[in-house]
Parts: C-alpha cells; sequence; structure tokens
C-alpha cells in the first residue's frame, strides 16, 4: 500500500523523513506530490534504500485556469512518475477526467468541485483515477466534516456504478498527519466504505506507479511493443 | 459494592498508542485523555462513545523529544471503531500531534510487554543547515526535527551532508 505526500517545502517536512515514518507504520511505498511551483529536491534512489521503502516522484498540479493546467501537465509528463492535478473546479475536473496523461484527479470534491455521471464515465475511458481524499474526515469535525463524508459517499456511488478507478490517500503535509493503512481502513468503515475498498485504493498508487515505469522505461516503444529477448514457447 | 461476579464483568481490550508531535509540546494525560473521548463522540456519536470506552490508563510523554505513547482502554469488538477514533486525533491543546496504534491486547500486562516502552527516547539538540541557515534540531532516532522561526520542519540525518550537520 501506497500513500501520496506532499514534502517540503509543500508541506511541513522532507520526503526523508516522511518515507521513514511511512516505512515504519507499513506502507511500502511514497507517492511524493509536491506543488508544481516548489519542487521538492531528494534522492528517491537513496531514501528508498535507507528506509526500505519504494518512492515515487511525482507532482500536483495546482493550476488557476485549464490552458495553464495544460501546459504543466504536458511539461512534467516525461519526467516524473506521477502526474496529479488537483481539482475542486467544475473546469479543472473536467480538464482533468478528459485528459489521459493525467493519472490522478486529487481531490475533485472539494470547494465547488462536483463529480457526475459524464465525468465518472470520462475517467474510466480515459484512465484517470479520482482521490478518495481522507483529510477532511482525519482533520475537520462538525458540520464540515458531515458535508466532506457527504461528498465522498456521492462520489462512491458514482464511481462504483461506472467501475471508475479511484486511488485512497491521507494527503499528509507532515510526518505528524500520516495515518497507518490500518487506521485508515478502520476510518473508512466508519464512513461507509469497506476495509477492501480502501486497501484497494491504498494499493492502486503502486499499481499506477509501476504502469508508468514500464511505459516510461527505454524497452518500451509503444502498447504492445517492447525491446527485449522475444518470448519462449510453450 | 461487591465486585460483580467474573461472567458478568465486562470484557476489554487495550491499544497500545504511539504519540509523536514536534519537540517542546506540552501534552498531558487529562488533554489525552479529552481529545479522545471529544473524537470518539465525534465520529461514533454519543451511544458508540459510551460503549467504546476509551479511558486512558497510562501515559507517558517525554516533552523534549516531542514522543510518547499510552494505554487506551476499549469494549471487547470495539477495537476497529476506537482505532477510528483515534486516527482522527490530529491535535492536542492546539500541538499538532502524529498517533498510531501499535497494538491490542487482551491484558494490561499483555499490552505493555509487548507494545510499550520500545521507542528510544534519547534526545538531544544539534546545530544543523538547513535552507542554508543554522538552525537548532532536536536528533532522536535519526529523526531531526528543526526549529524554524514559527513553525518546525521535520527531516531525518539523510537530509544533510557531513558540513551541514552537528556544528557546534
Amino acid at each position: 500500500m501506497y500513500e501520496a505526500v506532499h514534502a517540503h517545502p509543500d508541506g511541513q517536512s522532507t520526503v526523508a523523513r516522511l518515507a521513514k515514518t511511512a516505512a515504519r507504520f507499513g506502507f511500502e511505498g511514497v507517492v511524493v506530490r509536491t506543488d508544481s511551483s516548489t519542487r521538492a529536491e531528494f534522492d528517491a534512489d537513496e531514501v528508498s534504500a535507507a528506509y526500505d521503502i519504494d518512492v515515487v516522484t511525482g507532482v500536483e498540479i495546482d493550476a488557476n485556469s485549464v490552458e495553464q493546467a495544460s501546459g504543466a501537465v504536458g511539461n512534467h509528463r516525461t519526467d516524473e512518475t506521477i502526474v496529479t492535478v488537483s481539482g475542486g473546479t467544475p473546469a479543472m475536473n473536467r480538464f482533468a477526467v478528459e485528459n489521459e496523461k493525467v493519472d490522478v484527479l486529487a481531490h475533485p470534491m472539494t470547494d465547488s468541485g462536483d463529480v457526475n455521471h459524464v465525468l465518472a464515465k470520462a475517467a474510466a475511458e480515459n484512465g484517470v483515477r479520482f482521490e478518495f481524499d481522507l483529510s477532511g474526515v482525519l482533520r475537520t469535525h462538525g458540520g464540515r466534516r458531515v458535508r466532506i463524508i457527504q461528498s465522498l459517499r456521492k462520489l462512491e456511488d458514482i464511481i462504483d456504478y461506472y467501475d471508475a478507478p479511484y486511488v485512497v490517500s491521507a494527503t499528509p503535509r507532515s510526518h505528524l498527519e500520516l495515518r497507518a493503512p490500518r487506521e485508515l481502513a478502520a476510518l473508512g468503515e466508519q464512513i461507509g466504505f469497506s476495509k477492501s475498498f480502501i486497501e484497494d485504493g491504498l494499493a492502486e498508487w503502486g499499481h499506477l506507479a509501476e504502469r508508468n515505469r514500464r511505459i516510461q522505461s527505454e524497452s518500451f516503444i509503444e502498447p504492445g511493443v517492447k525491446r527485449g529477448r522475444y518470448e519462449e514457447e510453450h | 459494592m461487591k465486585h460483580l461476579p467474573k461472567h458478568l464483568r465486562p470484557r476489554w481490550r487495550y491499544l497500545a498508542v504511539e504519540l509523536e508531535c514536534w519537540p517542546d509540546s506540552s501534552v498531558d494525560r487529562r488533554a489525552f485523555q479529552r481529545e479522545c473521548w471529544y473524537a470518539g463522540q465525534n465520529l461514533l456519536g454519543d451511544p458508540g462513545g459510551a460503549r467504546a470506552d476509551l479511558s486512558v490508563l497510562q501515559f507517558q510523554f517525554d516533552a523534549t523529544a516531542g514522543v510518547g505513547e499510552a494505554l487506551v482502554k476499549v469494549r471487547h469488538g470495539w477495537s476497529d471503531e476506537a482505532r477510528a477514533a483515534i486516527a482522527c486525533i490530529g491535535e492536542i491543546d492546539g500541538e499538532a500531534v502524529g498517533v498510531r496504534v501499535n497494538g491490542i491486547s487482551g491484558t494490561i500486562r499483555a499490552a505493555e510487554e509487548k507494545y510499550l516502552g520500545r521507542r528510544g527516547q534519547d534526545s538531544e539538540e544539534r546545530h544543523v543547515v538547513f535552507g542554508n541557515e543554522e538552525r537548532v534540531a532536536v536528533v532522536r532516532d535519526g529523526s531531526v526535527d528543526v526549529r524554524l522561526d514559527a513553525a518546525f520542519a521535520g527531516t531525518t540525518d539523510l537530509d544533510y551532508d557531513d558540513s551541514d550537520y552537528d556544528l557546534a
């Protein structure tokens, strides 16, 4: 299971500290999705070797307009393993799900953002994952939390019907905000998601990273075509 | 009052919880207990909170290092609910806190022996270079909490070259 984190200077803790804590909590990897304007400097291989955890480079594009976001996706797609787009407005949600270069539409239900059957169908077609952002459930309470839980339930109903892909994250911005997978699964059960739903969502980050690394590796030429030894007949 | 016969006594599970804060945070048992009950009440409602119990039996906290551990009593069959409620504790007395359930046992002694008292709490102050400026940091087991002007940054020894570390 993987967790997608915001590292310093976007968050309060460095990649190394987040990876160290995540490894102790039982995660198999962390996806570093730092804001596109502030790059975190780190050596993924060094951190990965020191704490025995997979470190995936990524970016979260938080743009004011669709044009800006489109440019940023093009810029970062070749360098980063995972490209997420920060949702929360109807225009940005629509842009992300219709763009197959985007891996994940992050927090689609915040602010004025919403998801409907059109977006869910487009996301399923383009393989864009909706993110279930549990940070609001973990770190707010009262009326705000009620609305956040309602919006997550709605999202689950829609993506379940259209079989759209999804990821789950607690969106930690420091090592103190990290929560272990079992805690997230237990929390999910309380708000109406099954344990396996949460675990699959956390694992999906890892599948995404694995797929993108394969596509970006030098031996990959196009879908169905890769360089290497030919397969032996059985 | 005479205590209940054994078959009528409630059965409990004991959750070993580890806590982590920024250095110099003062968190006491009373504040942690209050947050546990509030978190239970907010997530599980009054009936759920009452049934889960969530009383803090033991509490240790090392303020200079910012780490601690606690033992929380939960009604048998409610440990998943309690785990979810405890995960929702993000602040204690306004101090950001990281929590994790280390393990669950059926007796206090087993929980103590298996899950408590295992964290190395030796911490020391060092001078490091973080963001091109010399800063004071609290070092504990490879984790380095750097004191910035108004906040802290969480780092590890991996973030420093030899020349930037331990300048004192």
